[in-house]
């Protein structure tokens, strides 16, 4: 019993039927797939694809406006694929599927950015060794020259080897989708709802969102208090 | 929707997990486009990017090859001999690629070897 991609999605007489509200799979049906890629169903990947894809790239574009388009489809792509290979890697008891991508390639388009940067950091020291000779062209741009860069970049490292061993004793103990909104704390993001898709919380209303949102914000900020990180 | 499933479909042609290796070995070793392709298996266009995102049928235990295949060829409406063939062609040119075969040796010994099999929908290795 078939039925064409993106028309809903039947496997195993196990009916995958879209949401009218978000044309997505309802939290029943994503159970089902996510048990087919554990099963090793050699459609199941297909379907994941066919069902999120298209959503979670758009969801990635629509959050992160600077980023360019192909960083949010190749970063969807990303965590797409991650699961088509490592389903085991995702715990439906702790966080629902579109929850799950959502911060799983919200990830992977972290990495493409720190990605891209080194890329063009890279590019910037070679220009720089290249343009050193010409000390004059510094000397009304501070900012510019060379040794600033890289003492900047040494600072910048300093500062992440001092806040590593502090962040990874705030991140003990805690689940999955908590660790994951440290991570936005850390990242100094205020808006409710990426804290909301990482705590797998978006089904609820808005003003609920808000307060449990808050709630983990502050347990969180404690934590890193305590462990003397950046909000401590 | 197609546009980024393509994408994506291009993408997983260089993992041997996806069956979009194996399609592309095949439509390679046949000399077929993406046209050409399509009407090997029998299937709509639109179907060719779904169906490259399948995970490549898997060989054990025994049986579960043909039932993979026949699975992913009922759901995208593919003819099943060619899908199982198009797999069969792509595990012999890897097994040679991994044996050092220059890619014109390899595409002669695996025509060598599928005219003296004939096609099956057993994967190497699996009994017929």
């Amino acid at each position: 019993m078939y039925a064409a991609p993106g028309n809903g999605l039947v496997e195993r007489g196990v009916s995958v039927v879209l949401s009218e509200s978000s044309a997505l799979p309802s939290p029943e049906a994503a159970r089902a797939l996510h048990q087919r890629l554990l099963d090793g169903d050699p459609v199941a990947s297909s379907d994941l694809a066919v069902a999120y894809l298209d959503w979670l790239a758009a969801w990635l574009a629509r959050t992160n406006p600077r980023d360019e388009r192909h960083l949010c489809d190749t970063a969807a792509e990303d965590a797409i694929l991650g699961l088509s290979k490592r389903p085991a890697a995702y715990d439906p008891e702790r966080l629902g599927l579109e929850a799950y991508l959502r911060m799983a390639a919200t990830r992977d388009l972290q990495n493409l950015r720190s990605r891209e940067r080194r890329h063009s950091r890279h590019r910037a020291d070679w220009d720089a060794v290249e343009l050193a000779p010409d000390a004059g062209k510094y000397l009304w741009d501070e900012a510019g020259d060379p040794a600033r860069i890289v003492e900047r970049r040494e600072e910048a490292m300093a500062n992440e080897t001092v806040l590593a061993p502090r962040l990874a004793a705030a991140r003990e103990g805690l689940s999955e989708a908590e660790a994951w909104a440290l991570e936005l704390l850390r990242q100094g993001e205020r808006k409710t709802a990426p804290y909301a898709a990482a705590l797998g919380i978006t089904h609820l209303p808005l003003a609920e969102q808000r307060q449990q949102v808050k709630r983990v914000k502050d347990k969180l900020k404690k934590r890193l208090e305590r462990a003397g990180g950046p909000h401590g | 929707m197609a546009e980024r499933l393509e994408a994506l479909a291009r993408r997983v042609q260089s993992d041997p997990a996806f069956l979009a290796a194996a399609l592309a070995d095949y439509a390679r070793s046949e000399g077929l486009d993406e046209h050409g392709l399509v009407k090997a298996l029998g299937c709509a266009p639109g179907q060719l990017a779904p169906l490259r995102l399948c995970q490549r049928p898997r060989a054990e235990p025994a049986g579960q090859f043909r039932r993979d295949v026949e699975q992913i060829a009922a759901r995208f409406g593919v003819r099943a001999a060619v899908l199982a063939e198009a797999v069969r062609r792509s595990d012999a040119l890897r097994a040679l690629r991994g044996a050092g075969m220059g890619e014109r040796g390899t595409l002669m010994a695996a025509r060598d070897r599928d005219e003296e099999q004939g096609p099956a929908d057993n994967p190497p290795g699996e009994p017929r």
